[in-house]
């Protein structure tokens, strides 16, 4: 059977499945014995309970799904107060009985045409946030953050047809992260670049982007490289989140083994280049998977610096819930090992309402205008897909 | 032992991951000391941490209390609490160093470290020192090469240290041997 089949098969069938990229290409998940919706109840056995087993046998023994990012604050102990919110479920795992190897070109055709509304109504405008941007710059200047991204959020009212979606979306952009949910009141589409926890055996890394640049005629990887070398202010950034994350991991990891693998490297993707670092240690012994995502959670690199107080700060100041925007999408295996994203660049539709959240960060040498047309820039290239 | 009081920083387990380079280590939030724990430490160290030393009073009251009978170490905000102990002013800076990299250099004269050698160490402060400060038997004994902010200080009778940078961050050169030398003073 071709890869196209697949597709086809999947969408004919009318089964939820799921799409998360893999080394080669994507592998594709369906025929779901058990769909677990977590609360802030159920969550901490549901994550203790997956890798109770111990063994992986086949390669289904997994469960496969995200964390919204409410639900990963509680986790914290960081409380948010009563927000906006489109009773979207806080977090959903699939336990998959099929997963089938596909290539990386996914080629579909849809069905049926939808007619997508294109017009997107932004949460905030660019006077908000610039009032929003001097707060918390205000906040830097005291000490109580060091970095702190503020949330845009970009609504309209429209089906989609969500393969179709994900399929013209890996075609022009191949994240490594990239994912997409089908289930029957919803859909989410990630071409998410950032892997937040690699866990096999006993050994754990973390991926952290910060710093992108847009692609030019003139640049390449070297030239790039050189620019966020000599950036002070992306060099900044970058700094912090390597600290952060190696904190993190040392929450977890044996003392004196985390250690930074890539530092500073530059990796090329279709419209961008992103500065990454690849930071990895030894896990302690004992350290249950509910350790490791709450050491690990919500990923700092798209929050701010330091973790909790930057995460109060920005929960007292949104007054929308941001739902999947910045939890994590990923697996959690029978054996316990993990991989995780943070889901951003997504598009969430719920209801026949799309939403996509993007975020820029606020340093102190960080400028409005250019912040705000920076969101406005991540968030059109998912916007696109609506014509 | 060392125990060491978390501020709730994104870098306290770094500093954790240091300090076990030399002993057993304890750590826990600020709000939620083990006092027995503490009782046993040795040697006591005050974490980096958000915002100034008068939003931790419980800090402060653990610093008067332990005075002199155990060693001291502070980084970051916790190098601004012993300070503000001390009756020095934090104060907010024109320039904010998050994530920057500079040269300090020993200016002390009765430093554990050589006068005049340089050290390239992270920063990530918002607040430092007011001068002119002075404490009894206290001496700052590093300071930024280019803005000569305070960057270290040094009281060699009660065995108290700060640093105002970051030892344990990948961007301070020979961090182990600094923290290592305090510790073995």
């Amino acid at each position: 059977m071709t890869k196209l089949d697949h597709l086809k098969e999947i969408t004919e069938s009318k089964k939820p499945f799921i799409i998360y990229k893999s080394n080669k290409g994507f592998d594709l998940f369906t025929n779901f014995s058990k769909k677990i919706i977590l609360t802030n109840k159920n969550i901490k056995n549901f994550i203790n309970n997956v890798s109770k087993n111990k063994s992986k046998r086949k390669d289904t023994d997994l469960f496969i799904g995200f964390f919204g990012y409410e639900i990963l604050n509680n986790l914290i102990g960081v409380k948010i107060k009563k927000q906006k919110a489109i009773k979207f479920p806080k977090g959903i795992f699939y336990k998959p009985e099929k997963k089938i190897k596909l290539s990386t070109r996914l080629n579909y055709k849809p069905i049926e045409s939808i007619r997508f509304n294109k017009n997107f109504k932004v949460n905030l405008n660019q006077d908000s946030y610039s009032n929003i941007f001097n707060k918390f710059k205000k906040k830097i200047k005291s000490g109580e953050t060091y970095q702190i991204k503020i949330c845009t959020k970009y609504k309209n009212a429209t089906q989609i047809d969500a393969l179709d979606f994900f399929c013209r979306l890996t075609k022009t952009n191949i994240a490594p992260e990239a994912f997409m949910i089908k289930d029957k009141n919803y859909s989410i589409i990630s071409c998410s670049p950032e892997n937040l926890i690699t866990k096999k055996k006993n050994f754990i890394t973390t991926k952290p982007i910060a710093g992108t640049l847009k692609k030019t005629n003139k640049l390449n990887k070297a030239k790039a490289l050189a620019f966020f070398k000599k950036n002070i202010k992306e060099t900044k950034e970058h700094n912090m989140i390597v600290d952060m994350e190696r904190s993190d991991l040392s929450k977890i990891c044996k003392s004196g083994s985390v250690k930074i693998i890539k530092k500073k490297t530059v990796e090329e993707y279709k419209d961008l280049y992103h500065y990454v670092s690849l930071i990895g240690g030894k896990l302690k012994e004992k350290v249950s998977s509910l350790d490791i995502i709450k050491a690990m959670m919500p990923g700092g690199s798209v929050i701010g610096c330091p973790k909790i107080s930057t995460l109060n700060l920005l929960n007292t100041q949104e007054k929308e819930g941001r739902n999947i925007y910045t939890g994590s999408f990923g697996y959690i295996n029978f054996n316990g090992d993990m991989r995780f994203n943070i889901i951003i660049r997504s598009i969430l539709n719920y209801q026949n309402y799309s939403e996509i959240s993007v975020a820029s960060g606020v340093v102190i040498d960080s400028n409005a205008k250019h912040e705000f047309n920076e969101n406005y820039i991540k968030a059109k290239a998912l916007m696109d897909l609506y014509k | 032992m060392i125990y060491i009081i978390d501020h709730k920083d994104s870098f306290t387990h770094n500093v954790v991951h240091q300090f076990e380079n030399f002993d057993d280590v304890y750590c826990d939030n600020f709000n939620d000391i083990k006092q027995s724990k503490l009782n046993k430490a040795k040697v006591v160290v005050f974490s980096p941490g958000p915002g100034s030393p008068k939003d931790y009073p419980n800090s402060s009251k653990i610093y008067k209390e332990l005075k002199g009978k155990k060693k001291i170490i502070g980084i970051c905000l916790g190098f601004q609490q012993i300070l503000y102990c001390e009756r020095g002013k934090i104060v907010q800076q024109n320039k904010i160093y998050h994530g920057y990299q500079s040269k300090v250099k020993v200016t002390g004269n009765n430093s554990l470290f050589k006068k005049n050698q340089k050290f390239t160490v992270g920063r990530y402060h918002s607040l430092k020192l007011q001068e002119p400060f002075a404490a009894k038997n206290f001496e700052i004994t590093m300071r930024c090469d280019i803005s000569h902010t305070a960057m270290a200080i040094e009281n060699n009778i009660d065995k108290i240290y700060g640093f105002q940078f970051h030892p344990e961050s990948f961007l301070t050169e020979n961090g182990n041997l600094l923290i290592k030398k305090i510790l073995s003073a």
